[in-house]
């Protein structure tokens, strides 16, 4: 909503600037007045005083008097007549256009003389001349008005017409072309200055922002240009030739740093372009400074070369513009088509090809300069954009990076922890080993040397018991918590293989689907418990030849089973043995259950079926 | 090796009176093998040796009251590497067993196990062969990968082992031991005898002995296998 706003905010605000910019009327065809566009001209030199008696030719207002005599520089005298119905209430005079500098004289007295005559020539171009005149001056009947003109053949010397009638209305015509021909363009010039000190600003403290230095630089420059319609004299330059040449180098300069500026636009450097443009401009100051005699006559040249880079860039700009799609640069090449139309004409007006002695580039320009300053504006505000959308980025990262650093903290932590638990263990058990264990070994080995009785068998058995039992208490802490059943049960298997071996009987392991299985290191205790107990069993009680050892994984559950072929015993009638409650508590321990299966006879299996993760 | 059966003449070394007792009553069944002498430290078993010329085998435990077993298992490894070495060890104590293969032992009797059981590995030692245990097998992989991994060509330094120019049957052997298998159901599995097998792991167990002491000594501190 708030873009659509603001769209429709500055839509309105370049219909209004459109609607003020429309050509102004010149003539009023009101009644009280007349325009006078017939007159006689005659060529004189810079200081003749009085109007010469030969050589007057008619010409229609408004003149250029290149077109009479083509190389003429200096005085030209216009002679227009006109009768007045009565004299009796004073009457409005306006010269609306008079190049360089004039004297004004009615019926042969003066009315008005600029300062300066000869070379620096005053610049009373650049606004209508206004005179109020009454009797005696004027008199009822035949009026003749002479104008001085003071012009160098280089700069369309001449005269424009000329309105007498009613002072109130041919001054509200003065007023309106003062207007429009100097207010407008001074107003221009401030928005220049203004807009180009802004952005020029934003260049000072941005300097790698160069888009906004070289629009800044376009916009003062252009400003200097402007100045060239409002400035009342050639100061600080000793003549026209130095003021003209001057300005021409301002306007090459203007347009040859807006095509840069719109260079950089497109994020293109384009140095040796750069570097061509800046000679060119280097080469046409020294030339107006150095030769002014020469330049500024000659400053179409300049001129020429200005408008191709001006038009060149704005043309390559647009083109640009509607090949990449990018919205802001076509609200840019949409404010530059307009300076292009308007141009256009002003060029043409330059050139002689169009009569009229109003540039319209005056009057539209505000309308250009305010878009640009949107679409910088609008850059700039995009770029703040990305900077702000690139800190939440940059925060979202900061955060995914500290939520992953405190994981890895806390893993790492866990691990720590992990590893010093299992070192506490391995600590635990060489202790336990190294004394406990020694002792309980030389408690068997002296029980076997000694006398047999019954109870130094059953000591013995218990004592046996019991280093089993931390053999297996070893076996799980030196495995380590990352070992896999093979790798857990290999010690157990193997001792078994041996105690099999060593007792005759034949041992046969099979393992399925086993290999990456893990289990808590409490539970792989209960497990190789249970194994070691089933094969104590077997190894004491069963008198088989054959024992089989199954594990067996399926989905997630783990199946182990010890099967024999001893002598067996009957369910129904055996008596629940200390060693099957203690499998069977042992099972439970487990989170499963165990199954027999015995006939008297026909060997015993113990089955043990176990999930592989309890939660 | 040099004797076709029987131990032959064979020291004990072991503080512990009825470890003596048990080791001596176990090495009257084994065939061809005389009643062992005995020591009960260090300076005792050298003095013993130096009194005896003719020994096959001595089985040595590492704790003892005036010093480490390892030290006479190398110093025999370097002076008298005739004599089968064989360290008495309790608890599959793998850096105890470890250092001692490292300074020359061709074997070990577990304690922990039961007479029948050590019965059978005299006799596995008297063929010739030796017995290994997973944990073992497990240690010297470990060995293995680490020296694979740290060690530079072997023409660079004197101190160089066979560790790493263990065939790849041996590694094979190895594998399936860590992985619990019994020697028969190696044989089993390679398709070797069983005679082989231990061989085989005879054989492993001199790829590890370091040629000197000092060395063995030095590379057990390094490992951290003695303390």
């Amino acid at each position: 909503m708030n873009r659509w706003l603001r769209c429709m905010a500055l839509s309105a605000l370049l219909l209004a600037l459109a609607a003020c910019s429309r050509t102004p009327p010149v003539e009023h065809a009101a009644s009280g007045i007349q325009q006078l566009d017939h007159a006689d001209a005659a060529p004189a030199d810079w200081h003749s005083s009085v109007p010469p008696d030969t050589g007057w030719v008619p010409v229609t207002l408004m003149d250029v008097w290149t077109s009479h005599w083509p190389t003429h520089d200096g005085v030209v005298w216009y002679r227009l007549r006109w009768n007045a119905a009565s004299a009796d209430t004073p009457m409005g005079l306006l010269l609306d256009y008079v190049c360089l500098a004039d004297a004004v004289y009615l019926n042969g007295s003066l009315v008005h003389r600029d300062q300066a005559l000869v070379e620096p020539l005053a610049r009373s171009w650049v606004k209508p001349q206004y005179f109020l005149l009454d009797k005696p001056l004027l008199r009822q009947g035949e009026n003749e008005l002479l104008v001085r003109v003071s012009g160098l053949a280089a700069y369309q010397p001449g005269m424009g017409t000329v309105t007498v009638g009613d002072a109130q209305t041919v001054s509200a015509l003065y007023q309106q072309g003062v207007h429009w021909r100097y207010d407008i363009p001074l107003f221009n010039q401030a928005i220049g200055v203004v807009l180009g000190a802004l952005f020029g600003m934003f260049w000072l403290v941005r300097r790698e922002d160069t888009v906004y230095g070289w629009y800044a630089l376009s916009a003062l420059l252009f400003a200097g240009y402007g100045f060239n319609f409002i400035a009342p004299s050639v100061w600080p330059f000793a003549s026209t030739d130095g003021w003209e040449a001057f300005n021409a180098f301002l306007y090459a300069a203007a347009a040859s740093s807006f095509a840069i500026f719109l260079l950089r636009y497109c994020h293109l450097k384009a140095r040796g372009l750069t570097r061509t443009l800046l000679a060119f401009n280097a080469i046409s100051l020294t030339y107006a400074l150095l030769w002014p005699g020469s330049a500024g006559p000659q400053r179409s040249l300049i001129i020429i070369v200005g408008g191709l880079i001006y038009y060149s860039g704005i043309v390559a700009f647009i083109v640009n513009a509607v090949r990449t799609r990018r919205t802001d640069q076509r609200v840019l090449a949409v404010c530059l088509l307009i300076p292009l139309l308007t141009s256009l004409h002003d060029f043409l007006l330059f050139f002689g090809i169009i009569r009229s002695n109003l540039y319209v580039l005056a009057f539209t320009s505000p309308l250009t300069l305010i878009g640009m300053g949107f679409v910088l504006a609008h850059r700039f505000a995009a770029a703040m954009r990305r900077a702000e959308g690139f800190n939440v980025e940059l925060q979202r990262e900061v955060a995914t990076a500290t939520d992953n650093l405190s994981n890895t903290l806390a893993r790492e932590h866990e691990l720590a922890l992990v590893n010093t638990r299992i070192g506490e263990r391995l600590n635990l058990v060489r202790d336990v080993h190294d004394g406990f264990g020694g002792s309980l070994l030389s408690a068997i080995a002296a029980l076997e040397r000694s006398p047999v009785t019954s109870e130094t068998l059953r000591t013995t058995a218990v004592l046996k018991q019991l280093r089993d039992d931390l053999r297996l208490i070893i076996d799980t802490t030196t495995t380590g918590p990352h070992t896999d059943l093979p790798g857990l049960l290999a010690p157990l298997r193997h001792r078994w293989s041996q105690r099999m071996e060593a007792a005759g009987i034949e041992s046969q392991w099979h393992m399925e689907g086993i290999e990456q299985v893990r289990l808590e290191p409490a539970r792989s205790l209960d497990l190789l418990r249970f194994l070691q107990e089933a094969m104590t069993n077997v190894l004491k009680h069963s008198g088989a030849g054959h024992v089989a050892l199954t594990l067996r994984r399926t989905d997630a559950r783990l199946l182990a089973e010890v099967q024999d072929n001893g002598c067996g015993f009957d369910e129904t009638t055996h008596t629940q043995g200390v060693g099957l409650a203690s499998l069977r508590a042992r099972a439970e321990r487990l989170g499963g259950a165990m199954h027999l299966r015995s006939r008297s006879g026909e060997g015993v299996a113990i089955a043990l079926d176990v999930p592989l993760h309890i939660h | 090796m040099s004797h076709a059966i029987g131990l032959g003449p064979t020291l004990i070394v072991d503080d512990d009176a009825s470890m003596l007792d048990r080791l001596t009553a176990l090495l009257k069944t084994v065939e061809g093998t005389p009643p062992p002498l005995c020591a009960r430290s260090v300076a005792e078993a050298r003095r013993v040796l130096s009194d005896t010329p003719v020994l096959y085998t001595a089985l040595i435990d590492l704790g003892l009251p005036d010093g480490n077993g390892v030290d006479i298992i190398a110093q025999l490894h370097n002076q008298r590497p005739e004599v089968n070495c064989v360290v008495i060890s309790a608890w599959e104590e793998e850096a105890t067993v470890l250092s001692a293969l490292r300074a020359g032992a061709c074997g070990y009797l577990l304690k922990e196990r039961d007479d029948d059981e050590l019965r059978m590995a005299l006799q596995s030692i008297s063929r010739g062969g030796a017995s290994i245990d997973p944990f073992v097998a497990r240690g010297i992989l470990a060995l293995i990968s680490a020296t694979t991994d740290i060690t530079p060509p072997p023409s660079s330094g004197t101190e160089t082992t066979g560790i790493d120019r263990m065939s790849q049957r041996e590694t094979e052997i190895l594998q399936l031991v860590a992985r619990g298998h019994s020697n028969r159901e190696i044989a089993g599995l390679t398709g070797l005898s069983r005679l082989t097998v231990e061989s085989y792991t005879k054989s492993i167990y001199r790829k590890l002995a370091v040629s000197s002491r000092t060395a063995a000594v030095f590379e057990a501190r390094m490992r951290g296998l003695l303390r």
